[in-house]
């Protein structure tokens, strides 16, 4: 191996002071850096034709069979592909591909730090290591300057923002981090797990937060509510429904085919769309308000070996997803004409008709796929998480918020 | 990516049951100064597997620390110790290299600092 090991000049550091002294950096605080990487993947509509659910309740059960019976998409199966792990279309589409095109406009708008977020971070002890999954643009890394962070995140553009501001970063998937367990004092999932588009891997995003903190750790997640504060936003929100399931699985998608888009079963009541009014930035960076209250959802009772867990829960869920509509959103996020130019993904994106034009307000529109918790559901699904308890709840600024610990050792 | 982040880095390719630790293959490593603060290394002393430490280090060109993972006394007094271990963790970077899983070869790039830990489709 040949090392070339010289002296670099860092020209910027968000959280130290710096001076130069004969051509080296010395950082003046405890500058600690945050790596952030975090990829939503989308989540595919699957299915198994030799599976066969069986449930008595007649109308679960013919949308089941329909499921059943549509072909599978090629291409996109594989045995792997049936992983929780693996990131679903609807996820590819519109969480990862937007940020990804969006990353600088979206950085610029991500500046305020959340209240209890930083509380949260700054009431931890003195050099803790602290594990951002999904950090996004690095907003929380480095926050607390006595703690040192490590982030990751699922976009690239993202992590490359957090790296230039001189945060320890790396490109990883909240849903199967590349960490060994029991490392860090404290992990926070700020505004990420609603990216993720089925129950399994929200609950796996939970346990993977909790096995990569040390014992008697705690972890942070914060994921929009379905109940929000300003309800005016909720116009800009399109509810995902069968007329958006072609966007969702693919053109050519089973779930596309007559017999699912004539069933009664599938036909969800769907909220008119508005005109955008000239809120639009703001509305952009908020959850949609105004929800009526949405039914707790049903969750599956069934326990099944792995893999057959794995195809019943995303069947499953594919089917409560539909029935709950109004927990699933497309939320758009306009992206400035001038940005979109320096950005070059949206030539592609508007060609393949992932965004559109509004001429009227400059910009072009992409949709953001957004699973809203609806009250009381983050905590239910952490509870599910073996080893931890729930320490905190809270709702702020229309946030569903939860703070677990995760269980210490025994000790004899 | 330094080496406190290394020291937690772990190949997750299906099947792969301890992906712990990844081969350094350096490329390109740069060093920059960071404070030292010796609650803090001592804090994460107790966080780290000494060894994948010092094979780490070594491959990105520092051989100073020793084989075996020191006992409390020197973790408390010896502060050119300290001092090592804080050059190692926070000072040493992977601007250019790859990270090697153990068991299946697979390797992880590291450009410009930044690891890219994702998977391919058919490694989940």
């Amino acid at each position: 191996m040949i090392l070339d090991v010289l002296r670099s000049i860092r020209t910027s550091s968000s959280s130290s002071t710096t001076t130069t002294t004969g051509g080296r950096i010395i950082l003046q605080s405890f500058g600690f850096y945050s790596v952030s990487t975090s990829k939503m993947r989308d989540i595919k509509v699957k299915s198994d034709s030799r599976e066969l659910i069986t449930s008595s309740d007649e109308e679960e059960e013919a949308a089941a069979q329909i499921i059943e019976s549509v072909s599978i998409r090629e291409k996109e199966i594989s045995s792997s592909s049936l992983s929780v792990k693996s990131t679903p279309e609807i996820e590819k589409k519109y969480v990862h591909r937007v940020y990804d095109a969006i990353a600088p406009h979206f950085s610029s708008t991500r500046f305020a730090k959340w209240p209890k977020v930083a509380a949260f971070l700054e009431s931890l002890p003195c050099g803790s290591v602290i594990l951002d999954a999904g950090c996004g643009n690095g907003k929380y890394l480095g926050l607390n300057p006595s703690c040192f962070f490590i982030g990751c995140d699922i976009s690239h553009p993202l992590i490359k923002i957090c790296s230039d501001k001189g945060q320890e970063v790396l490109v990883a998937d909240a849903v199967n981090l590349p960490y060994r367990e029991d490392f860090g004092d404290a992990a926070i999932s700020i505004a990420v797990l609603h990216h993720l588009s089925t129950e399994s891997r929200r609950k796996k995003a939970i346990e993977e937060l909790v096995r990569v903190v040390k014992p008697g750790g705690f972890v942070l997640i914060t994921v929009w509510a379905a109940e929000q504060e300003d309800t005016s936003l909720l116009t800009k929100w399109t509810p995902l429904s069968a007329k958006y399931v072609e966007e969702w699985v693919g053109p050519g998608s089973p779930m596309n085919s007559p017999r699912v888009r004539n069933n009664p079963f599938f036909s969800l009541e769907s909220i008119p769309e508005t005109e955008v009014s000239t809120k639009e930035q703001k509305a952009d960076n908020s959850p949609f308000i105004g929800l009526e209250s949405i039914p707790e959802s049903e969750e599956s009772t069934r326990e099944l070996k792995e893999t057959k867990a794995s195809i019943v829960e995303q069947k499953e869920e594919s089917l409560e997803a539909l029935k709950k509509s109004q927990q699933e959103y497309f939320v758009p996020w306009h992206l400035p004409y001038h940005r979109a130019e320096v950005s070059g993904a949206s030539a592609s994106a508007l060609a393949t008709g992932l965004a559109k034009k509004d001429d009227r307000k400059g910009a072009v529109v992409y949709n953001r796929y957004y699973h809203v918790f609806s009250e009381g559901e983050l905590e239910r699904l952490a509870s599910r998480v073996g080893n931890a308890m729930i320490v905190d709840r809270f709702y702020d600024k229309s946030n569903w918020c939860i703070v677990l610990q995760k269980a210490a050792l025994n000790q004899d | 990516m330094r080496l406190i982040t290394h020291n937690m880095l772990s190949c997750n390719i299906k099947g792969v049951t301890n992906g712990f630790p990844l081969r350094i293959e350096a490329g390109n490593v740069i060093e920059k100064e960071v404070d030292f603060n010796p609650d803090f290394i001592r804090h994460m002393f107790a966080k780290l597997e000494w060894k994948a430490l010092v094979e780490g280090a070594r491959s990105m060109g520092y051989a100073e620390l020793p084989e075996d993972s020191p006992d409390a006394a020197v973790l408390e007094s010896d502060e050119s110790f300290l001092k090592k271990l804080h050059h190692a963790l926070l000072e040493l970077h992977l601007e250019e290299g790859a990270l090697v899983c153990p068991k299946t070869g697979r390797k992880f790039p590291v450009n410009k600092g930044i690891p890219n830990m994702l998977l391919h489709e058919d490694e989940v």
